[in-house]
Formats: structure tokens, C-alpha cells, sequence
């Protein structure tokens, strides 16, 4: 078989919402070139899918000789002629997911027929020559007997060459070019958590498919803290994915609530008394820099916009499909000429406002964004209003380019999401693109991880690496977090987890531990007598002057125990081994991502798993060849079969 | 092909290629370990715990991340009986069966689109993956978790002739496995360590073991058990913060919010987390255990010896080393001197454990080295040194630290004219999953092939063909 090449190799990482994909490895890796929304649309056919919502659309003639020109839906729908009926006429909506089946669900592949489909979609696209060998990145929650079945499908299917699965984890890893690392792969319904140490996967700690807890649960979040202001679940979902929508670390009040309003304050009396500090830990820390804001500037812009956030908020979509459309855009229409005037009222407003934008967005209590409405394209699309009427009304409902909202967030529509946005966003320019309108959200937007998903994360976490039966390896594990995912990708997100991490496990340097762990024993500690006992450095919990008894007890034990140098069971060499067996963590890093990828530095590392892969494909097909068994060909598999697959895969 | 030689695995004709999917499932009292025949770790291993929310219908949980998950109303319970016997068949059926699907199988009963592809996948040819819709509903009903693979089970060496027969009746009527064997923990923990004849002792959570194994066979009246076990230790540990004056409280994790470095023995300055339905108490009683588990790996020590902890001065001289520190979920820490060495000396001497009102003195026979004393006893004076040499250590709780030293210390007392040898493997998962270790050895071994029971024979003799086969 001849030497594989890099611009031959397939790698295929699919996710619950987003199926990234590239065929050939560039020269410097870069994200994924092909990105797929995860979801396929049942066809005609039972059992047979289409990539595409396909819309079943009766024609009237007039409509029909302008679809040659200008197609109803984007340029590049084709319509489809049905053999028997003429009138009935299909169109592919390239945008709609109405209907959609989603293949994967918390990371399982729950509907293997669609999923199948999703993969030969992804692989057709891409168009690959023969000769091109597969790297698929596993999710966590797939089974060995799932991995067989995958190893069929690819070989009989695609009748690729050779064939390899790498777990989502262990890619993340060799992303970040790191032996042992704990991976946090934050997806859109699940989190996995997995321990890697000397590049192997720990197995029976893993957190598989932690339910309720990816970036789903974020949008639920917000959610049900919006939804009595009339935001609905595809209007969060947006705000999530804006940069407006923040998570802000243990203790940072949210702006607008004078005290730390997520915490609930309890200081403890006793703390105060003898610190002399207001109240202790991090929340009091950063509430000393919390300075109290009341309504500012910042509201009175708020407030004529709030006349029309009563109407900008309600499902439009509704109304619509009610026939009261013509009523909604006269007074649409008014708004915006009110508007327009608005900034003339005076330079005062203006300024106040520019104020308002130059705070950053966590001290700020209102923010706007805008919202590109769907639900309310397709309800359009839905009522048969022909090419002409179409546009007009989009033209009508849409506030998005033609309007100048606050500054500050109309740059963010923009803002390094994931390419996948910014292929939508790019599809969204075009004027059949969704309609957009500006909501604005109150401090809710900072509570996304409201409903404990942060916590419930910090604790799947401590369970991983608790499990690691090693117990000397886990303060490294500790040490080199990795969170990823794109469920991560939320503003605040990961210093937001790493603080409530840092806030719940970590073990502060005990002040009775100073003279046990922290100085190798064997050197002669000062003598107990507590007289020439150095300051304690008692670190963050304020120092008390008197010599504490505990100290005293920890140093005078070593006298007797030095004693008795000639037990051999009681050798100093005996106990430093067990020193190893002190608690963890006593620190929690995150790893810093590697900075030799330019590309990736731009859209941030979220999608690392993807990485790591191309890394894994350079090494496994291009350099080592097969040597190494990286990979299995297709002799091995017709040799040994599906189940072959296990001894081959990373 | 590559040229075989002492570095290269076996290929996959030599053992019983096509015995490979071979499922090995080695339930235990706290964990659940599955896997595949011929690998050298269980891929999955799940807590034996299960959650179970009183309604109507009762609402079971099952798996790591459910049972920790402080759900309103939710108790964690354990199908295991206190005489080391699976007690709830119906949910140990479960447990066990979600070890399998969760992380080995991944296929769900009732999930009919899997089901459907699977027959369709196994045309073979490219057009498979077309399935054919019809037909699921009658599939879901035939399908079963363990169609295709042969199950090798491992059981406590006091297994009941009613608990193995239901083995055997859960792996067919329930699974549909084709062939199935049931073997004891201790022989598969003999052979993990490639011993054919040894003393194997286990300390596991809830039971200590003590099983003669003679040329791969149990001597089934040497098999000795005891309740000194990890669990006792825990419960010894309970004491400890019990009667410590003050009282040490015990908060687990979940109660808690954020917490504040304080100094050793202040009260623990941290918020704390309130629930609107909070979990029931034995939720909260499993999550104590996971900060005891902390605590038994980085305080709790055995006392290496020589001599017991209470003889002599060797109280005065662990007072005298230094003790290790501890921080509780809320921050709350202390030094832990001579305690961490009294709550694990109840496993070797009955008269040093903490007792109260709830925990009565443990009896003197129950501790280790009696037990070792007894089963010894059982056998054949001559073969004695051979069992002597072979002395198998396994199970989670021997990892407490210095425990072998100690073992050694005890065993060396009772029999000093002999060679006595403990092997205790040094990897951490060989220690704990010996007995998986061994089933997986067991199962991929070519000449196991003929000690299958299969399907037609169970249908020919009935559940009581497990008597008869496995001993």
C-alpha cells in the first residue's frame, strides 16, 4: 500500500450540535474547514434522510416564472421537480431546522440510521479521492461495541484504506501537547470529564456524558430567568451565544444588586472578629472593589428603549401567523422613525451613552443584542406570501443592518464565535437572511449558570480525579485542567468554573501542617520550645500573633520520634513516601494552550479535540506509517473484522 | 504480518478468537466491574449504589452521575445484603446490567432504533445501512443486552445455591447471554497472579475474605468472611470525629458552597448550600463516604508493627509521630496523630477498635489474622507451606497504607517455621480488580471454551446445571 499523504486524510469529529470535518492537513493546522450542523431531516422515505429541511410547496404560476430569477429561498436552493405531480413543487431551506433530527444526544448516538446518514452527508461533501484514510474522534459516551459498528460502517461504506478512532479527551490532550491532564469537554447537553495521565485515559473514573450540565443547561438558564420578560428559548440561546451574556466568577456581585447577590453573605461574625476583615474569602475580597452603582446614564437609554422592548419581545412569530402582520409593521415603522429622531433630543443622551459604552459589560446592568428571528422567517415562509410579499415583509420586520443600535453590540454579532457562526452570519447579510431585532436583557444575562450547572461541574471534576487510584498523581492532575467544548465558549465561562473549582476543593496550607509536609522532615525543624519557631506563614487567613498550640504539638512531636532513629519501620524514607498521600489539590491551574497555532489562536481553543486530531493523523498515518498499529487497513479488517478495531485505536 | 516473538501479542487465533467478546462481570459490594475477556482492565466500572426517588412509579437511578446528584427526595441504596449475598435481585439485575450497557454494549432494551440497525447492519453489505423500519416493535421485545456474548461471572466464596442459580436465570431469562460460568472471586484472584494454589485474602467494602484455593479450586470449608472491612473502617473513622471532643462535623461536599481557609480545629467558616427538596439521609450518608475515602488515602495508616498498636508503648510512640493533616469539604482541618492508627487497627485486633451504643465490639475471630488461623486450619497439614508461600493479597481496603507491612507482621507471628509470601501486586488496578483480572484471563484462555454452559443446556437441565458445572 503506498504511504499515505497529508493532503489525503479524512478526520471526522462529530458532536451532538456541531460535525466538524476536514479533508487534508494543512501545512500549519487550522480549524476545521467543514462544519455541519449535527442534524438531518427525515425524508420522503422512511429511513432515508436529507441534509436539508426539504419544503413541499404548492406553486402558483406567477411565482413559479420568477423562481427562475430569484429563488425563493437562498440562491443556491434547487427545487426539486416531482416526477408524478407538477404542481407540487420541493425546495430546500437551507436555514429552517424545523423537523430536525438530531443523531446524537448527550453524546450517544441514539439514532443510528440518521447518524449514518449525517456521516455519509459530511463525507460527500467533503468529495474525497480514493485512497484516503479516516481518523474519527470518539465521543466518550461511545461503547467498544459502538466502535465496531463504526469500523463496519466505514469500511463498507466508504471503503477507506485504513481506519482509526481517537477518543474526544485523549485528542484534547495531545492538542495541548500535554502527558497528564484532567479534560473538561463541555458539549451542549453533557459534560465529559476525563483523567489522563501518560496519555492514557483513566477508563473507570471517567465522567461520561454528565447530563444537564453543557451549554444547553446555560440556554435553559437563562432561560428561566427571562422568560417572564417574554424572551423564548431560541432568543437565549442567542443571548448565550453573544458576547453581552457573561458568567462572572465566584463572588463578583452582579451589577445593578449593591451586595454579592449570588452569595449568600454569610460572613461569619467570628471571621471578622479576629481578621479585623469585613468578611472573608474571595467574596469579600472582591467586594471591597465593588462600588455601588445606582440607575446611571445608562438607563435612560434603557428607558425609551423599553417602550419598545414591550413589543420587541413578543413572540412576532405569533403574531404573524395570527394575520395581524400589517398592524405590527405600521407600528414597527413608527418606532423607527421615533428613533431616528431620537438622538436630535440632545448631545446629552449621546454622551451618557457613549459613557455607557466604555464600561465593560460585567459592570454594566442593560445590554442589548440582536436577535435573528427564525421562528418568525419560517412562520413567513410557512404562509406562501410569494417572492415579492416575502421580501417586503422581512424588509418591514427586520431592525437589524439598516438601524443603528447601540455600538456595542452590533459589533459583537461578529465577534470570534465559532465558524460556524460566522458562516451563518455570513448566509445572514443576504437580505432572505433571518430578521433581526434588538432585545435588551437585564443582569439575568449574567445568570446563566444559575441552575448549579458550574457546581455540579466542579464536583464531577473532583470525583474524576478522586477516582484515580494513584493517589500521587492527582495534585498533577489538578494542575493541568482543560476546559474545552464548545459549550465553554460562553463569556466567563471557564474562569467562572475554575474559581468555583478553586472556591469549593482547594486545601489551604493547614497551619498545622507546616513543619510535616512542607518541610521535607529529615531537616531539623527549630526547636520546640515555640520560641525561635518562625512567623507562621499562615498565608491567607490573616496571621493570629500567639504561637498556635497546634504548631507546638506538630514541632515538639519530632523530638521523641527523632529518637528512635533505629526502628527501621519508623524510617524517615518510610514516611516521605507517604507524604505523597497528602490531600489534593492544593493548587488548580489551568493549561495554557499551546501558541504555535496561529490559526487557532484566533477562534480560541475550544474545539482543541479537533486539534489533536490532525496532530494524531500527522503521526499515526503520515510518520509512524502504521508501524505502531495507529491504524487499522483494510486487510486487518478483513482479517480480523470489526472487533479488530480495539487493537488498533489510540 | 509480523514475525512473532516474546514482545509482540498473541494473535488473536491463539486464544479463543472468537470467544474475544466474551462480557466478565465482577460484581462487588461498592463497585461493579465489566469488561471485555482478554483486555487487562474492566472498561467499566460502575458504583453498585443506585438512587431510587419514592414515587409513583418508584423512579430508579442509575450510575456514577446519578448518584450523586442531590436530587429532592433521592436515597442511595445497595442490592447487596449484609451477609455479603446479593438481597434485591430485581434492581441488582439493573445495576449490574447498566455496568454492561452503559460503557461495554450500549445497547439499551428498549431503544429500538439500535436494535433495528443492528439486524440490518449485519447483512453486511454496503446497502445495510438502509434500515428497514418495519418489524422494530417486535424486535424491541426480543431484544436482549447480552444476545452475543457469552457472560463468565464472579461470585463470593459463600455464595448460596439458591443466589448462583439465580445467576445463571438472570444471565439467560434477562440477557439472553448464549453461554454463561460462574466462578469464584478468590480463585480469579489467585489466577490474576498467575498462582494456581495460594491463600487469597480480600478486603473489600463491605466483607474480608479469606479463601484456601488448591490447584484452581476453592476448598469451600476454608472459605472464611468477616465484616471488618473498608465499611468498618469508615465506621471507625465516624467514631473518631464522633467522640473527638468537640465533635468533628462531617459536612461532604455537596452541602457545601465555597469555603474559607481556617486555621486547624477552628469552625469551619464556609457558605453552605441549601436544597428545597433536599436528598434523604442516606443520600447525604453516601456522600460522607466519599470524604472518608479522602480520608482513609491520605490520613488513616496502619500500624506496621511489630507488636499490635495497644501492646506496650507503641501507642506512646505514634503519639509521638507526627500527625497528618485533614481539611473537611468546609474547611475545617486538624492534625491527626495516633487516631489515623486506631481506626484500622480493628481489622487485626478486635479488642482495639472504637466501640459505642451502634457499634458493638467486633468479634476476636473476625479479624484478619483469625481468619487467615481458620482457613488454614481447613487444610491439609502438608499443604500448608505451598499456601503459606502463595498468600494473595486483593481488594480496595489493602491499599490503606502499610497494611502489608502489617499483614506481614501478623502472618510472620502465627506461622514463623514457614516461608511465608504475600504477593501483592504493586500496580493499583491489579490490587483492585484482581478478580476481574483473573475472569478476563480465565474466559480468553482457549481451554475455557468447554466449560461454557450453554443456552441449550441450560434449557435442557434447568438453573440447578450450575451446581453441577461451575464448583
Amino acid at each position: 500500500m503506498p504511504p499515505f499523504k497529508d493532503e489525503q486524510i479524512i478526520i471526522i469529529a462529530p458532536g451532538s450540535e456541531t460535525t466538524v470535518a476536514q479533508l487534508g492537513l494543512p501545512e500549519s493546522f487550522t480549524p476545521a474547514r467543514l462544519r455541519v450542523r449535527s442534524r438531518m431531516f427525515p425524508a420522503e422515505k422512511e429511513g432515508e434522510w436529507e441534509p436539508y429541511k426539504v419544503r413541499r410547496r404548492q406553486e402558483n404560476p406567477a411565482a413559479k416564472a420568477g423562481d427562475a430569477q430569484n429563488g425563493v429561498s437562498e440562491g443556491a436552493a434547487k427545487t426539486i421537480v416531482d416526477g408524478e405531480e407538477d404542481e407540487i413543487q420541493y425546495e430546500e431551506d437551507r436555514v429552517s431546522e424545523e423537523g430536525a433530527v438530531w443523531p446524537l444526544q448527550e453524546g450517544k448516538i441514539v439514532n443510528w440510521s440518521c447518524f449514518f446518514a449525517l456521516i455519509t452527508h459530511v463525507y460527500n461533501t467533503m468529495n474525497p479521492p480514493f485512497h484516503t484514510p479516516i481518523l474519527l474522534i470518539a465521543q466518550p459516551a461511545w461503547t467498544p461495541r459502538e466502535h465496531e459498528k463504526l469500523t463496519q460502517f466505514f469500511f463498507e461504506k466508504f471503503k477507506t484504506p485504513a481506519f482509526s478512532v481517537m477518543d474526544a479527551a485523549l485528542a484534547t490532550s495531545w492538542a495541548y501537547g500535554v502527558h497528564t491532564s484532567t479534560v473538561i469537554d463541555v458539549g451542549k447537553d453533557k459534560v465529559d470529564i476525563t483523567a489522563i495521565s501518560e496519555f492514557i485515559p483513566h477508563t473507570q473514573g471517567r465522567i461520561v456524558a454528565l447530563p444537564g450540565c453543557g451549554g444547553e443547561a446555560l440556554t435553559q438558564g437563562l432561560l428561566s430567568k427571562l422568560k417572564s420578560k417574554g424572551l423564548n428559548r431560541a432568543m437565549c440561546e442567542q443571548l448565550k451565544k453573544n458576547a453581552i451574556c457573561e458568567m462572572l466568577p465566584v463572588g463578583v456581585p452582579i451589577p445593578g444588586t449593591s451586595d454579592s447577590g449570588d452569595l449568600d453573605a454569610i460572613t461569619n461574625p467570628a471571621a471578622a472578629a479576629s481578621t479585623g476583615a469585613l468578611g472573608s474569602g474571595p467574596a469579600a475580597a472582591s467586594a471591597i472593589g465593588n462600588i455601588p452603582r445606582g440607575p446611571g446614564a445608562d438607563t435612560e437609554v434603557g428607558d425609551d428603549l423599553n417602550a419598545e422592548d414591550n413589543e420587541g419581545v413578543l413572540d412576532v412569530a405569533s403574531i404573524v401567523a395570527g394575520g395581524r402582520m400589517e398592524e405590527y409593521i405600521a407600528k414597527i415603522d413608527k418606532q423607527k422613525q421615533e428613533k431616528a429622531t431620537a438622538p436630535k433630543k440632545g448631545a446629552g443622551a449621546l454622551a451618557a451613552q457613549a459613557k455607557a459604552v466604555k464600561l465593560p459589560n460585567s459592570k454594566r446592568e442593560k445590554a442589548t443584542f440582536m436577535y435573528e428571528d427564525h421562528a418568525l422567517l419560517d412562520t413567513l415562509k410557512g404562509m406562501n406570501l410569494g417572492t415579492k410579499g416575502m421580501a417586503d415583509a422581512q424588509a418591514a420586520l427586520d431592525e437589524g443592518p439598516q438601524k443603528k443600535g447601540p455600538e456595542v453590540t452590533d459589533g459583537a454579532d461578529g465577534e470570534p464565535k465559532s465558524a460556524v457562526e460566522a458562516l451563518e452570519a455570513g448566509s445572514a447579510t443576504s437580505r432572505t437572511g433571518p430578521i433581526r431585532r434588538e432585545i435588551e436583557v437585564g443582569p439575568e444575562r449574567f445568570q446563566a449558570g444559575s441552575g448549579g450547572v458550574l457546581e455540579k461541574i466542579a464536583d464531577a471534576v473532583h470525583r474524576t480525579i478522586s477516582s484515580v487510584s494513584e493517589v500521587n498523581k492527582r495534585s498533577e492532575l489538578w494542575d493541568s485542567l482543560i476546559i474545552c467544548g464548545n459549550g465553554s465558549r460562553v463569556k466567563g465561562f471557564k474562569d467562572a468554573l475554575l474559581s468555583t473549582i478553586q472556591a469549593r476543593y482547594i486545601i489551604s496550607p493547614s497551619s498545622a501542617t507546616i513543619f510535616t509536609s512542607e518541610i521535607p522532615s529529615n531537616i531539623s525543624t527549630p526547636t520546640g520550645t515555640g520560641a525561635n519557631t518562625p512567623q507562621p506563614q499562615l498565608g491567607p487567613h490573616g496571621g493570629s500573633s500567639q504561637v498556635n498550640p497546634l504548631l507546638l504539638a506538630a514541632t515538639t512531636a519530632q523530638n521523641p520520634h527523632l529518637m528512635h532513629p533505629g526502628n527501621p519501620l519508623m524510617g524517615l524514607s518510610t514516611h516521605n513516601s507517604h507524604s505523597s498521600h497528602g490531600q489534593t489539590p492544593t493548587s488548580i491551574k489551568l493549561v495554557k494552550p499551546p501558541e504555535y497555532f496561529p490559526e487557532w489562536k484566533d477562534v480560541g481553543f475550544d474545539e482543541s479535540a479537533f486539534l489533536g486530531a490532525q496532530v494524531a493523523a500527522k503521526v499515526i498515518f503520515v510518520v509512524d506509517q502504521g508501524q505502531s498499529k495507529g491504524y487499522m487497513t483494510r486487510p486487518d479488517y478483513n482479517d480480523q473484522g470489526p472487533t479488530g478495531i480495539h487493537d488498533y485505536s489510540l | 504480518m509480523n514475525i512473532s516473538n516474546s514482545t509482540t501479542a498473541p494473535n488473536a487465533g491463539e486464544y479463543a478468537g472468537d470467544e474475544v467478546s466474551a462480557i466478565v462481570l465482577d460484581p462487588g459490594y461498592s463497585t461493579t466491574r465489566a469488561g471485555f475477556a482478554g483486555e487487562d482492565v474492566p472498561k467499566s466500572v460502575c458504583p453498585s449504589f443506585y438512587g431510587h426517588i419514592d414515587s409513583d412509579p418508584p423512579h430508579y437511578l442509575f450510575g456514577e452521575n446519578a448518584i450523586h446528584d442531590p436530587l429532592g427526595n433521592l436515597q442511595i441504596k445497595n442490592p447487596w445484603g449484609s451477609d455479603g449475598i446479593v438481597e434485591d435481585w430485581d434492581t441488582a439485575t439493573k445495576v449490574w446490567e447498566y455496568a454492561i450497557t452503559s460503557r461495554l454494549t450500549g445497547n439499551r432494551p428498549g431503544d429500538p432504533t439500535k436494535n433495528g440497525l443492528n439486524d440490518g447492519n449485519a447483512n453486511g453489505n454496503g446497502e445495510a445501512m438502509d434500515v428497514d423500519m418495519e418489524g422494530l416493535e417486535n424486535l424491541e421485545n426480543m431484544e436482549k443486552p447480552l444476545e452475543d456474548s457469552p457472560l463468565l461471572m464472579t461470585e463470593p466464596g459463600w455464595n448460596s445455591v439458591k443466589a448462583r442459580e439465580k445467576y445463571i436465570e438472570i444471565a439467560m431469562e434477562e440477557w439472553g447471554t448464549p453461554a454463561f460460568y460462574v466462578q469464584k472471586t478468590g480463585v480469579l484472584a489467585a489466577f490474576a497472579s498467575g498462582k494456581a494454589s495460594g491463600i487469597v485474602i480480600d478486603v473489600g467494602a463491605s466483607h474480608t475474605s479469606v479463601t484456601p484455593v488448591l490447584d484452581g479450586m476453592v476448598l469451600k470449608k476454608g472459605v472464611q468472611k468477616s465484616p471488618l472491612a473498608g465499611n468498618f473502617v469508615s465506621n471507625q473513622i465516624r467514631m473518631i470525629f464522633k467522640q473527638a471532643q468537640p465533635e468533628i462535623p462531617l459536612t461532604p461536599h455537596y452541602l457545601v458552597k465555597t469555603k474559607t481557609p481556617v486555621d486547624a480545629g477552628a469552625p469551619a467558616q464556609a457558605t453552605y448550600k441549601t436544597y428545597d427538596i433536599p436528598p434523604l439521609d442516606s443520600f447525604r450518608y453516601n456522600e460522607e463516604e466519599r470524604v472518608l475515602t479522602e480520608f482513609k488515602e491520605s490520613v488513616v495508616e496502619v500500624w506496621p508493627g511489630p507488636g499490635r498498636f495497644t501492646n506496650g508503648t507503641n501507642e506512646e510512640i505514634a503519639k509521638s509521630l507526627p500527625g497528618r493533616p485533614f481539611e473537611m469539604p468546609d474547611g475545617w482541618n486538624q492534625l491527626f496523630g495516633s487516631e489515623r492508627y486506631r481506626v484500622s487497627e480493628g481489622l487485626f485486633d478486635a479488642g482495639a477498635a472504637l466501640q459505642d451504643a451502634d457499634n458493638p465490639r467486633p468479634k476476636d475471630e473476625h479479624t484478619i489474622p483469625r481468619l487467615v488461623q481458620a482457613a488454614v486450619q481447613q487444610v491439609d497439614a502438608d499443604q500448608r507451606p505451598l499456601l503459606l508461600q502463595n498468600i494473595v493479597v486483593t481488594g480496595g481496603s489493602t491499599l490503606l497504607y502499610k497494611f502489608n507491612d502489617r499483614l506481614n507482621y501478623e502472618i510472620n507471628t502465627l506461622y514463623p517455621s514457614t516461608r511465608n509470601k504475600l504477593i501483592a501486586p504493586g500496580p493499583l488496578v491489579e490490587r483492585k480488580y484482581a478478580a476481574w483480572i483473573g475472569g478476563s484471563i480465565l474466559a480468553s484462555l482457549g481451554s475455557f471454551h468447554q466449560l461454557w454452559i450453554s443456552r441449550k443446556e441450560y434449557e435442557e437441565h434447568g438453573t440447578n446445571i450450575v451446581e453441577k458445572r461451575c464448583r
